[in-house]
């Protein structure tokens, strides 16, 4: 999974935390499709998810409190978008766990995060990096 | 009424293979090709003013670059993480002619991405098929207006 330029919104704090996303999701998904039994994979398996449960909603909770800041006029969509994913890591981590750590959910899981985190941050974000380009434009008219 | 549907398919087939996976490349093939029923074949549920679902149907060669092109990672079998891999991409179209039809004032939701195991025989429908650098692509799409 790897990092483009093109992702980048002009906004040191989201952009870091992009790509400390990509990051974690890379070492995931190569420690998730790697040789090794599940056994000796599941403690670093755990491990991610544990850490994207918490870090998820960090970064999402400053993304909107950068909207906000701007006014972006997409803010409820991109929350409903964020909420979405939130609710679905928690039904899925709860799902797991209560399967003892069932290797399927776990492939599932991963292929859903891939392509969404890829579409998300090269699609949907970039509407806010446009906004923000063009409310600079307008502003700097003025 | 199909074939004023398949405009909309291709164009979000187009965006979202150019945004996430960097193909630009892409050209449309005749409906006459094959059915594609080797890969990873996904049904979209669309319900409100219109209803019915769409097929996607993403041979193995398609899916396995798919998915090589998004994770760095060679991938040798269609399996559990493919198959949701390629069942979200299915989605985000889905989701992107959701938002084309919005803003024709045609309102209409998507359900889950389901696994197709065995094809069923359906007349009527506009089928979308593009052939990229990383595979080819058959989308039947099968949809009416809802009944009042």
């Amino acid at each position: 999974m790897i990092w483009k330029d093109k992702y980048e919104l002009g906004v040191e704090l989201i952009d870091d935390q992009h790509k400390e996303l990509f990051r974690r999701v890379d070492a995931f998904v190569l420690t998730l499709r790697s040789s090794a039994s599940w056994e000796e994979k599941v403690k670093k398996i755990n491990e991610t998810l544990e850490f994207m449960n918490s870090y998820v909603v960090e970064h999402f909770r400053d993304e909107e409190g950068y909207q906000k800041k701007i006014s972006y006029p997409g803010y409820e969509v991109h929350k409903k978008i964020h909420d979405d994913m939130v609710n679905y890591v928690l039904k899925v981590t709860e799902e797991y766990e209560k399967s003892g750590f069932n290797e399927q959910l776990m492939q599932q899981f991963g292929g859903k995060l891939l392509s969404w985190l890829i579409n998300h941050v090269a699609a949907e974000d970039q509407k806010i990096a446009d906004y923000a380009m063009k409310r600079e434009v307008a502003e700097s008219g003025r | 009424m199909a074939d004023k549907l398949y405009k909309p398919f291709l164009d979000a087939t187009r965006n979202v293979f150019q945004l996430m996976l960097d193909i630009t490349d892409i050209e449309e093939l005749t409906p006459e090709g094959p059915s594609y029923d080797d890969g990873v074949v996904i049904s979209i549920g669309i319900i409100g003013d219109l209803t019915g679902e769409v097929i996607y149907r993403f041979p193995k060669i398609t899916s396995l670059g798919i998915v090589n092109i998004m994770s760095g990672l060679e991938m040798d079998a269609v399996d559990e993480f493919v198959i949701s891999a390629i069942s979200e991409i299915a989605n985000i179209i889905s989701g992107n002619v959701l938002t084309m039809f919005a803003e024709e004032d045609v309102k209409c939701d998507i359900l889950p991405p389901v696994l197709c195991k065995s094809d069923k025989d359906r007349d009527g429908y506009a089928t979308c098929c593009i052939t990229t650098p990383a595979g080819d692509v058959r989308l039947d799409i099968i949809l009416n207006n809802a009944a009042k």
